[in-house]
């Protein structure tokens, strides 16, 4: 079976946040939804001799997805032709079980359309032979996809080439995260994208 | 429309329902089709969200803009977008765009205006400038443009020139730019290395560059210019260039560098002296390239300040003759251009010669880094003394590569001696025109006078008489590069009448009150203005001072010659709203109206023959740029259907060398300095302060002082050191820099920008915050001498511990209050307008002025939207396609 995901150059990153804008203008997202989110990992050390990456979070097309588990309607599904982990808007009755069930908060609210609203891999452009908006747009060049099952694709040579050493998930909760990370000049650190902060609003009093 | 509030007017009154789906009518090109009668069209056209001109397919169905995306034909951004890009659509639908000219009603500041006819309001404004001039003379009347929000910065200028008054002004000019620009057309004679300006473009073929390293000083191209300079900076480190990053705050080009140094904003010079030091010292300069190519041979009268020359050439394609110091016969010798073999050419010493005393430019130079030493610079620059130094080797072993100074530089009065430096440490290098180097001259079309721009300033058509009140440019000679006047001493007399009144503004950009020093005072200044205009895409701050509203066009309703490396593209208008025009033919309605009123430069501007290379006037954008394609084989309508297309080969395009390629003489040709040599030793800038030569049309009177041909390092005015009283109570070093969302003051209005960062963050290293009781993401007080805003503390430890940083924000949410929304979090409300200034420049301190910090128990300014929710009233309105006047359109 196909698996379509994400491989992910995280030298490549400079955490211009341009794939969060093309995401929203390309799934019509309303204000406060997002499918895809660039998360600074770090500074960490003693300055000045700190390290600080980028991580584009999105959906991670689990294994083993609970999101799709707890759904009770069926309409959070694994697409039996690619393996991408959808939404069915028509069957979703908005009651949050995958928002809440997700390991890596990737899964978002859509308050105008009472959905849950996550990445399914801009399928609509994926019709039409067209990249994802967020790779397509990607200003370093770090976000790839394709077929991680197939050895012979891209993304599977790419993640070869990298080497096993510089490949990384987000840390496995037994869901089997299939997003691979490559990180070569700094250190990998397990944080969670919903431990950093993304847009700063002055929330502390 | 009659009489009604100008945000209603502009659709951003509180009142008004906005359709709360509004951005889901936006149909997906994969799902538009032309099966239902629909026309779809994919245009190729290219982005001015910022200054770089990056390659855009734009989907337009039945006219209205549906979906953007990068162009992959573009060689500079591959097919990439930003964040700032993207939101194009965003910025063309906003429901606050100025739609109409519209005149106030109210008083001032109230808000209140009356739609009135383009014709019209030309009419009134040019009634305006005509009695100001018959009252006060031209000089009364002041332009301004500034950066971001797509402007024509010359086609101000070039009314300015016409119309007959020297003052144009903008916050960028010295401040950003010009500093950059000047010095390295006087000590080389071709671009500078400003990546941001799109320059620099052997950073674009890291496939095959021979480039090893790559210095980027106060530059982050990633957050600049993320979809070309940024892209260009990870391919050039995939492929193994050392990065060196300068800069207070980490970038994320300082994350990936291979030695960052968090150097104390406005001390870069003492550091950039140090690495010129540490290169004499460590005998690591490019000593060939030295001798043969730079003019650090020559000998100086030290009395004098000028260099030595055995003969006067009166030839333009020969240099001058200068004399060395040859040690083959003890005595000193001219030096026939372009080197002479016989000579054994002394590099450094002092010579006394019949009672007069020389040294060499090199033996000048080292004198003057004499005091910088690694330990030295490590004090006063607040970077530990191994990281310079690796900094140095890092660049120094990994030849041919290049140094890039971005615009930190020019914000503080230090401005002109961190380019010369910058320069400098790159030319000692020989990183000139070889194959890896930043500096080059490589090909053009000739199709526009300066990336992005295609209107003639028309120079030589200001009188000498007007040219000589130009404000604050005798003390301050660099201005005349940019035919600019001194924004300070514009303030001046705005203030005081001092030398002479200025009665009437017409201002062109954006959030004049954001983008200003000293932000309080020009506001006040305003009360003192007895007309002003405001031309602009939508209303900012600046609007509620003014006394009518132009709406000009946003950069997918525009026209424009691109040149992207060995590329011509075409930002063409793909659809075009409202009544708004092209602001080069608002300029050219405005000069036609005065001539009809009996101005006579504004009369013979629209004769071709008394015009020259300088352009009659023109009707539409179409007859401007087919005038600057004249050198092409392409019409305007040409180039808009077929572009993106190779003027050259890349191969062609990619000429290195240049300076060595023969003359009529067959020498080599040198470069385009007064000595045919870089000129290290900038000895023009003395004839320049002296004389305003050569970008002044006319002598001028000397500056009071000569201006130096070496660098040297000022301490900041508001300085941090031990024993400064004033950093007592202000401890901290005031940063900014930008994020990727923001150019300048646009896209505030914006909500997919503002939802990504809804209000400025204050970067505070945690020993600062614990220090001064702060904590993350909470809200809190900056406070300079001048003035105290809000922002969000965030606590990084990405930034130097002595060091704030702060970008410029202001509030479109807030128009209609009483703070206009520049007031709650606009770091320009901190800056400083007062001297000190740069000596040839007059750049004041929009970086490294003191501040303090703690906690604002108030919590966010009063109105300030934060939640995405909140900037629903922003999200775009779908409108119709309207006729553009200007192109013969009609309803």
């Amino acid at each position: 079976m196909k698996k379509i995901a994400f491989a992910v150059e995280l030298d490549r990153c400079i955490g211009c946040k341009g794939c969060q804008v093309a995401c929203k203008m390309e799934n019509h997202l309303p204000l406060g939804t997002n499918r895809t989110s660039v998360k600074e990992i770090g500074p960490t050390g003693e300055y000045p001799n700190i390290q600080m990456y980028f991580l584009p979070a999105m959906c991670q097309q689990c294994e083993n997805p609970t999101c799709v588990k707890v759904c009770p309607t069926g309409a959070c599904h694994v697409n039996p032709e690619d393996g991408v982990i959808e939404i069915d808007r028509d069957k979703c009755i908005g009651c949050k079980s995958c928002i809440r069930a997700c390991p890596y908060e990737a899964i978002s609210f859509n308050e105008e359309l009472h959905v849950s609203d996550k990445c399914d891999v801009c399928a609509l452009r994926r019709l039409t032979g067209n990249l994802p908006a967020c790779v397509k747009n990607c200003t370093g060049g770090a976000l790839h996809v394709g077929d991680l099952n197939d050895p012979n694709s891209d993304v599977s040579k790419l993640i070869a080439d990298a080497g096993e050493e510089n490949v990384y998930s987000l840390r496995d909760f037994g869901n089997g995260p299939s997003v691979k990370y490559i990180l070569k000049n700094d250190k990998w650190l397990d944080v969670l994208p919903q431990e950093c902060v993304s847009v700063r609003r002055g929330k502390r009093k | 429309m009659s009489k009604e509030d100008f945000l209603a007017a502009t659709n951003m009154a509180v009142n008004l329902t906005l359709d709360g789906d509004s951005q889901t009518k936006f149909v997906d090109a994969s799902q538009a089709s032309e099966d239902d009668g629909d026309t779809v069209k994919i245009i190729k056209t290219a982005c001015r969200a910022c200054i770089s001109n990056c390659g855009v397919l734009a989907t337009v169905k039945n006219g209205r803009v549906i979906h953007l995306e990068g162009n992959p034909e573009d060689p500079m951004s591959n097919g990439h977008m930003c964040a700032k890009g993207l939101s194009g659509i965003q910025a063309l639908y906003n429901p606050n765009r100025n739609k109409y000219p519209l005149i106030r009603v109210g008083k001032r500041g109230e808000n209140k205006w009356k739609r009135i006819s383009w014709k019209e309001a030309i009419d009134t404004i040019a009634h305006k400038l005509m009695a100001a001039k018959k009252d006060f003379g031209a000089e009364s009347v002041f332009c301004s443009t500034g950066g971001g929000g797509n402007p024509e910065f010359w086609s101000i200028s070039r009314f300015c020139n016409i119309f007959g008054t020297p003052n144009w002004f903008e916050p960028g000019c010295a401040q950003c730019y010009l500093p950059r620009m000047c010095v390295y057309d006087m000590m080389y004679g071709g671009t500078n290395a400003s990546i941001a300006d799109s320059n620099a473009q052997e950073i674009y073929f890291a496939h095959d560059t021979k480039m090893k390293s790559l210095v980027l000083w106060g530059a982050d191209p990633s957050y600049s210019s993320p979809a070309s300079g940024g892209s260009a900076l990870v391919n050039l480190r995939a492929h193994g260039v050392k990065t060196v990053v300068i800069d207070p705050r980490m970038t994320p080009d300082a994350a990936k560098a291979d030695v960052w140094l968090p150097v104390r904003p406005g001390s870069d010079v003492a550091l950039q002296l140090a690495w010129i030091r540490y290169i004499i010292d460590h005998k690591l300069y490019n000593h060939d390239f030295v001798m043969k190519w730079t003019n650090l041979p020559y000998l100086v009268n030290v009395e004098t300040k000028l260099e030595w020359r055995a003969a006067k050439s009166s030839d333009s394609n020969q240099p001058d003759t200068f004399m060395v110091w040859d040690q083959k016969t003890n005595a000193p010798q001219p030096l026939a251009y372009p080197w002479n073999e016989d000579l054994d050419v002394a590099l450094e010493g002092t010579f006394v010669i019949n009672g007069v005393t020389y040294k060499t430019g090199f033996q000048l130079l080292k004198e003057r880094v004499e005091a910088y030493t690694l330990e030295e610079a490590a004090k006063i620059c607040w970077v530990p003394q191994d990281k310079i130094e690796a900094a140095i080797l890092t660049f120094t072993n990994n030849m041919p590569g290049g140094l890039c100074i971005g615009v930190a530089t020019d914000q503080s009065p230090n401005s002109a001696q961190a380019a010369m430096a910058a320069g400098i440490i790159d030319m000692l290098m020989g990183d000139v025109e070889r194959p890896g180097a930043l500096l080059q001259r490589f090909g053009s079309a000739g199709a526009t006078n300066m990336i992005g721009y295609c209107v003639p300033p028309a120079q030589s058509k200001l009188p000498d008489e007007q040219l000589k009140k130009r404000l604050g440019t005798i003390e301050h000679k660099g201005l005349h590069m940019w035919l600019a006047g001194h924004a300070p001493s514009v303030l001046h007399a705005i203030e005081t009448g001092d030398p002479y009144p200025l009665r009437v503004w017409l201002e062109r950009s954006g959030n004049k009150l954001v983008n200003l020093a000293d932000s309080q005072r020009w506001a006040k200044a305003t009360e003192k203005v007895d007309f002003i205009v405001h031309m602009y895409m939508y209303p900012t701050s600046f609007s509620a001072y003014a006394d009518m509203l132009l709406p000009t066009e946003e950069w997918l309703e525009t026209d424009m010659i691109v040149e992207t490396c060995n590329k011509l593209m075409a930002r063409q208008a793909v659809t075009h709203l409202w009544e708004t025009i092209d602001e080069t033919v608002i300029w050219s309605k405005l000069a036609k109206r005065c001539a009809e009123l009996g101005h006579e430069g504004c009369r013979k501007a629209f004769d071709a023959e008394y015009m020259g290379d300088d352009l009659p006037y023109w009707d539409s954008m179409e007859e401007l740029l087919d005038a600057n394609l004249k050198n092409t084989k392409f019409t305007w309508q040409q180039l808009k259907a077929e572009a993106p297309v190779e003027y050259m080969s890349e191969k062609e395009y990619r000429s290195y060398y240049t300076y060595l390629k023969p003359n009529a003489a067959g020498q080599p040709q040198g470069f385009p300095t007064p000595s045919k040599k870089l000129e290290l030793y900038l000895e023009s800038m003395i004839t320049l302060g002296r004389t305003g030569q050569p970008y002044s049309h006319c002598e001028l009177p000397a500056a009071s002082q000569d201006y130096d041909p070496l660098p040297y390092y000022e301490e900041p005015y508001e300085s941090p050191l031990p024993g400064s009283k004033m950093a007592a109570e202000y401890p901290l070093v005031m940063t900014n820099g930008r994020i990727p969302y923001y150019h300048h003051g646009t896209l505030r209005n914006v909500a997919w920008t503002r939802e990504l960062y809804p209000a400025p963050e204050v970067w505070i290293h945690p020993q600062a915050a614990k220090k001064y009781g702060v904590q993350d993401d909470q809200w809190i007080w900056v406070e300079s001498l001048r003035g105290k805003v809000r922002g969000i503390a965030h606590i990084t430890s990405g930034i130097n511990p002595g060091s704030v940083y702060m970008e410029r924000f202001w509030a479109p949410e807030n128009l209609n209050s009483k703070t206009h929304g520049w007031q709650e979090m606009n770091v320009n409300v901190l800056a400083r307008s007062k001297g000190p200034y740069n000596d040839v420049f007059g750049t004041y301190t929009l970086r490294g002025y003191l501040v303090k910090i703690y906690p604002a128990p108030e919590g966010a300014p009063e109105g300030v939207y934060l939640e995405p929710k909140e900037f629903k009233s922003f999200l775009a309105t779908p409108s119709a396609k309207t006729p553009d006047m200007t192109k013969g359109e009609t309803v």
